[in-house]
C-alpha cells in the first residue's frame, strides 16, 4: 500500500485521472487551508473565500485533463483560485482602488529591514489595505512562500513585472503599516 | 478560517465527485480546443495576409495619386478590407493572449512579429506579382478584378475599364 503523503501532487493527479477519482480528496486536504487563506486575502470575506475555494476545487477537477505537467500543479491550482477570486471581486466590486500619493522612491534597504522586523500578522493587516495588483504578488511571495517563477505562472505576468510589483508592494506596505501605527 | 469550513469543502466536493454530479472533461476535448484555436489562428493569418495583399493590389493598380486617380481609388477601394483586417488583428492579438506562453514573452514583441509577418507576407505577394496571376485565374479572380484599377494593364485602359464598365 502506497502512502499518499509521500506522493507528489503530480503523481496523485495522474492517479486521480487514471485510477481513482476519490484520491482527489488528498489534493483538497493538502491545499484547502492554504487556498482559503489566499482567497481570503483577495476577497476579504471568509464565507466568500470558502465559496471561491470550493468552486476552484470543482473547476480544477472538471478540467484536470487540461493540466500540463510542465507547470507545477500548485501554480495551476492557485491560478484557478486567482481567477475565481477576481470574478467574485468583480461581481461584488470590492476591489481596493490604487492608492494615490504613494511614491516609489528607492528605499530597498529600509524596506528589507522593515520586513524583517515586522510580524507577519501585522503585515497581513497592512496587506489587506494594499491595491490588489501589489497585494497579490506580495501575499504569494511572503505568506504563501512562492518564488518569482511560480508567482509569474499563477498571475500570468512576466517575471520582471512580478519583481517590480513585489518591490513596489513592499514600499507601499511599509507606508501603510507606518500610517496604521501612528 | 474555521475547521468546519475546510471539512465542508472537502465533503461537498468529494460528494459531488462520488455522485457523478461533476465529471472530468475528457482529454480529447482540450486537444480539440487547442487544435481549433491553432487552425483558427492560422486561418486568420491567411485571411489577413490576403486582405493586406488586396489593399496593396488596389493601391498599386490605381497608380499615381492624380486627382482623377484619387477619385477613382476612393470610389473603388475595398474599404471593408482594412476594417476587416483591423478586426482580425484585434482578435488575433486576443487569441495570442490566451496561449500559455504569451505572458513569459515580451508581448509587445509577439504582437510586432505577428503584424510584421502579415504585412511583409501581404507585400511579398504584391512584390512577386502573385496578385497579378490571381487577377487572371484562380478562386480569387473575381475579387481582384473588382478592385483592379487597371493601371498595370497599360495606360488609360484601367480608367476606361472602371469608368465605362
Amino acid at each position: 500500500m502506497i502512502d499518499l503523503k509521500e506522493l507528489t501532487d503530480e503523481k496523485i493527479i495522474d492517479r486521480v485521472i487514471n485510477q481513482d477519482q476519490e484520491l482527489y480528496r488528498e489534493i483538497i486536504e493538502r491545499y484547502q487551508a492554504k487556498l482559503l487563506r489566499y482567497a481570503n486575502y483577495l476577497v476579504r470575506n471568509e464565507a466568500e473565500a470558502a465559496d471561491v475555494v470550493q468552486n476552484s476545487f470543482i473547476k480544477a477537477f472538471i478540467n484536470l485533463n487540461s493540466f500540463k505537467a510542465k507547470l507545477k500543479f500548485s501554480s495551476w491550482l492557485y491560478r484557478i483560485v486567482h481567477n475565481e477570486a477576481i470574478n467574485s471581486l468583480l461581481k461584488n466590486k470590492k476591489e481596493k482602488p490604487i492608492l494615490e500619493g504613494m511614491d516609489f522612491s528607492d528605499t530597498e534597504n529600509i524596506v528589507a529591514n522593515f520586513m524583517e522586523q515586522e510580524e507577519k500578522e501585522a503585515l497581513r493587516v497592512c496587506a489587506s489595505k494594499l491595491p490588489i495588483i501589489y497585494a497579490e504578488p506580495l501575499i504569494l511571495f511572503i505568506f504563501e512562500e512562492k518564488n518569482y517563477e511560480e508567482i509569474a505562472d499563477i498571475l500570468r505576468l512576466p517575471i520582471g513585472t512580478v519583481g517590480s510589483r513585489i518591490n513596489r508592494g513592499k514600499i507601499l506596505i511599509k507606508k501603510i503599516c507606518q500610517t496604521i501605527k501612528k | 478560517m474555521s475547521d468546519n469550513k475546510k471539512i465542508a469543502i472537502e465533503k461537498n466536493v468529494v460528494a459531488l465527485i462520488k455522485s457523478g454530479q461533476i465529471k472530468m472533461k475528457p482529454r480529447w476535448r482540450f486537444m480539440l480546443g487547442s487544435l481549433a484555436m491553432i487552425i483558427g489562428l492560422v486561418a486568420l493569418v491567411l485571411v489577413l495576409i490576403f486582405l493586406i495583399s488586396l489593399i496593396s493590389f488596389s493601391l498599386r493598380t490605381h497608380g499615381p495619386m492624380g486627382d482623377i486617380r484619387y477619385q477613382q481609388l476612393i470610389s473603388s477601394f475595398p474599404w471593408w478590407a482594412p476594417i476587416l483586417a483591423l478586426v482580425g488583428i484585434y482578435f488575433g492579438v486576443k487569441t495570442f493572449r490566451k496561449y500559455d506562453f504569451s505572458y513569459k514573452k515580451n508581448f509587445l514583441a509577439v504582437v510586432v512579429v505577428f503584424l510584421g509577418v502579415i504585412l511583409v507576407s501581404g507585400w511579398l505577394i504584391n512584390y512577386f506579382g502573385f496578385d497579378s496571376v490571381w487577377l487572371k485565374r484562380g478562386p480569387l479572380k473575381g475579387m481582384y478584378q473588382q478592385y483592379d484599377g487597371g493601371m498595370m494593364r497599360g495606360s488609360g485602359r484601367g480608367m476606361m475599364h472602371n469608368n465605362f464598365k
